[in-house]
């Protein structure tokens, strides 16, 4: 595999509220290759979904910066900011996170969409996806006539869609029983290979975090311990 | 455009408040659109009884003179100018009307029928007589018919007429009107050489009345006029009152009606803010899928533009088909009391509708404003893990 860095974060400090301060980030400093399947854990409060959210350009540091594929993301406007995301950056969160009015397919297509991929373009791409985790047959079906499983299929499908460079996931098992979760591993692995996309899943789940190629864990704000 | 995708999946989904916001605009509008045809028709009717039965343009004699000398020439300049329909010149004075032991003072005019009937539709106030007998007997008249009665004459009567400094004349009553004015008191109608050889006068008259096509023209007329020497002055200049009441009236009655509109767009405003809260995770997985700040911000003004645009066009419809249906019959109750006017004078137009639809419209987009950068200042992270 090559050693290309696709994310290095240096120094990386959030700190939340006034009165009294919550370092929620403290002095973070973590380097990402491309390809890369990577599990952060923690116990609940160290700081990992805040990590996340940095990396996923959804919130901004109190300090320190953050590089992705060599570009600072601290210093952009939204408008580059949501460009970003749109085009190298795929979000999976725990639930309910497809948009309710739109059926799988809209769901899969709208990162396409947002990009100003062409409506027919999209919908050929959108189908594939589905297609590859499992729904092609649920294309029409909207978020609230699918099970958890195949929710979480449709948002994995969606941060894909638009071939984004770094998929991020915020427990993306978090609310499925043990064989479900499972399965959604799998095919987050499988997705990994085949396309040599980096994987990011902050999960609490040691049973899959050992799966994966490397483990990250924070207590408190600081990375304790980085294994791979 | 997804923006436009999203705005309009977000509409159909919460379909029955999308349905109540329409109606709700396009009940105020329907209200707004019946009554500015009913403004504008009551505005033409008045018009039509005010305006439309004076001359537009009235031509005096030049300064220092009390005759206009040359008036066939400058009659026919007039008649040449473009928008002119009728030319009627006039030769005035006073007159004693006396008739049994009955007199009355009375202002003489002297016309020719058939270019005064085109300037003030005189036949069609004829009730008994006619004009037309003006012209083949000599020494007629025609009276109103409140003179008339003052006079106690009848057709076929013949009257007195004398005055200082004029030849004093027996004139015969060829015709009776009734304009519904207090000149039926007053005004007696001669024919033109009748009327200058009472007054002692040669083939002279001391005013020419204009009608237009078309009213408002009427001061464009009046200054060409004015460019060829002769003072002349529109309907606008001598009876300023007239615009004045109108302009006031329909600048009240806008305003409240604007009003109504305003309070319905309300509505849809309070609406999308409840929209904008209800959907704020979904707006933080927007924003998580790259929509922009400013694309965040389209898709609820976007919303509350095509609800006014929608509520506009269905109103304007509704009040349109309303005043036409309403307009179209004719009320039995009501017609002394209005002025002879047996049917309400909807007049509905598209210059009206054009304009209500793009003032509805625009105040909804101005007003979906604050909802929308309500939406598009969210902070992603705590919109994504809301509840
Ligand atoms: N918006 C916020 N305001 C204040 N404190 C916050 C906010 N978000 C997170 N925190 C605090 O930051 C710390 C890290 O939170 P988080 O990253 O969510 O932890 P984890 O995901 O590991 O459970 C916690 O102490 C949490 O209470
Ligand atoms: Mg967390």
């Amino acid at each position: 595999m090559s050693e290309e860095k696709i994310i290095e974060i240096r120094d990386l400090t959030r700190i939340y509220g006034d009165g009294a301060p919550i370092r929620a980030l403290d002095g973070v400093n973590l380097d990402i290759e491309r390809g890369e399947f990577l599990a952060i854990i923690g116990p609940s409060g160290s700081g990992k979904s805040t990590l996340l959210h940095q990396i996923g350009i959804l919130d901004t540091p109190t300090s320190g910066t953050i590089l992705l594929n060599g570009v600072d993301i601290t210093k952009m406007s939204d408008r580059e900011r949501s460009r970003m995301r749109n085009e190298e950056l795929g979000f999976i969160f725990q639930y309910h996170h497809l948009l309710p009015d739109f059926n799988a397919l809209e769901n899969v297509m709208m990162p396409l969409l947002i990009s100003g991929v062409k409506p027919s373009r999209a919908r050929k791409i959108a189908r594939e996806m589905l297609e590859e985790v499992g729904l092609a047959d649920r294309e029409g079906h909207r978020p609230n006539q699918l099970s958890g499983g195949q929710n979480q299929r449709v948002a994995i499908a969606r941060a894909l869609a638009n071939s984004p460079d770094i998929v991020i996931g915020d427990e993306p098992t978090g609310n499925l029983d043990s064989r479900a979760s499972d399965n959604i591993y799998e095919l987050l692995r499988r997705l990994n290979r085949e396309h040599n996309q980096t994987f990011i899943l902050v999960t609490h789940d040691e049973q899959m975090a050992k799966k994966t190629d490397r483990i990250i864990r924070l207590v408190d704000g600081r990375v304790v311990e980085d294994s791979g | 455009m997804y923006e436009l995708f999203i705005a309009m999946r977000h509409l159909t989904s919460r379909r029955r408040q999308t349905i109540f916001s329409v109606l709700a605009i396009g009940l105020a509008v329907m209200i707004l659109m019946w009554s500015q045809a009913m403004m504008v028709g009551f505005t033409e009717e008045l018009y039509a009884m005010t305006v439309d039965r004076m001359a537009h343009v009235t031509v005096e004699p030049e300064e220092d003179e009390d005759y206009i000398h040359l008036y066939r020439k400058l009659t026919e300049e007039i008649r040449s100018i473009d928008g002119v329909v009728g030319v009627s010149p006039v030769i005035a004075g006073q007159a004693t009307f006396e008739h049994k032991d009955k007199n009355k003072n009375v202002v003489m005019q002297g016309i020719s029928v058939e270019a005064h009937d085109l300037v003030l539709h005189i036949t069609d106030d004829i009730i008994e007589g006619s004009f037309r007998d003006l012209d083949a007997i000599p020494n007629s008249v025609v009276v109103g018919d409140a003179l008339a009665e003052k006079l106690d004459v009848e057709i076929d009567d013949t009257i007195d007429a004398s005055f200082p400094e004029a030849n004093p004349a027996s004139l015969k009553v060829v015709g009776i009107y009734d304009s519904g004015t207090p000149q039926d008191a007053t005004l007696a109608i001669t024919s033109m050489s009748t009327a200058q050889d009472f007054l002692d006068v040669s083939d002279v008259v001391n005013s020419i009345l204009i009608r237009v096509e078309d009213r408002e023209r009427a001061q464009e007329v009046s200054d060409r006029i004015d460019a060829l020497g002769y003072p002349a002055s529109s309907w606008k200049e001598t009876n300023p009152e007239i615009i004045q009441t109108l302009k006031l009236e329909g600048t009240s009655n806008n305003i409240i009606l604007g009003l109504i509109i305003l309070i319905a767009s309300f509505g849809i405003v309070s609406t999308l803010f409840m929209v904008v809260m209800e959907k704020t995770r979904e707006i933080g997985m927007l924003m998580a899928m790259g929509v922009s700040r400013r694309s965040i911000m389209m898709i609820f003004v976007l919303q509350s533009g095509i609800l006014g645009l929608l509520g506009a066009l269905l109103g304007v419809t509704l009040g349109a088909a309303l005043a036409t249906y309403m307009g179209s019959f004719t009320y039995e109750v009501g017609e002394e009391a209005m002025a002879g006017i047996s049917t309400i004078p909807f007049v509905v137009r598209l210059q009206d509708a054009v304009t209500i639809v793009l003032f509805t419209f625009l105040l909804n987009l101005i007003g979906g404003l604050y909802p929308a950068r309500r939406a598009s200042k969210l902070d992603p992270v705590e919109a994504i893990s809301s509840e």
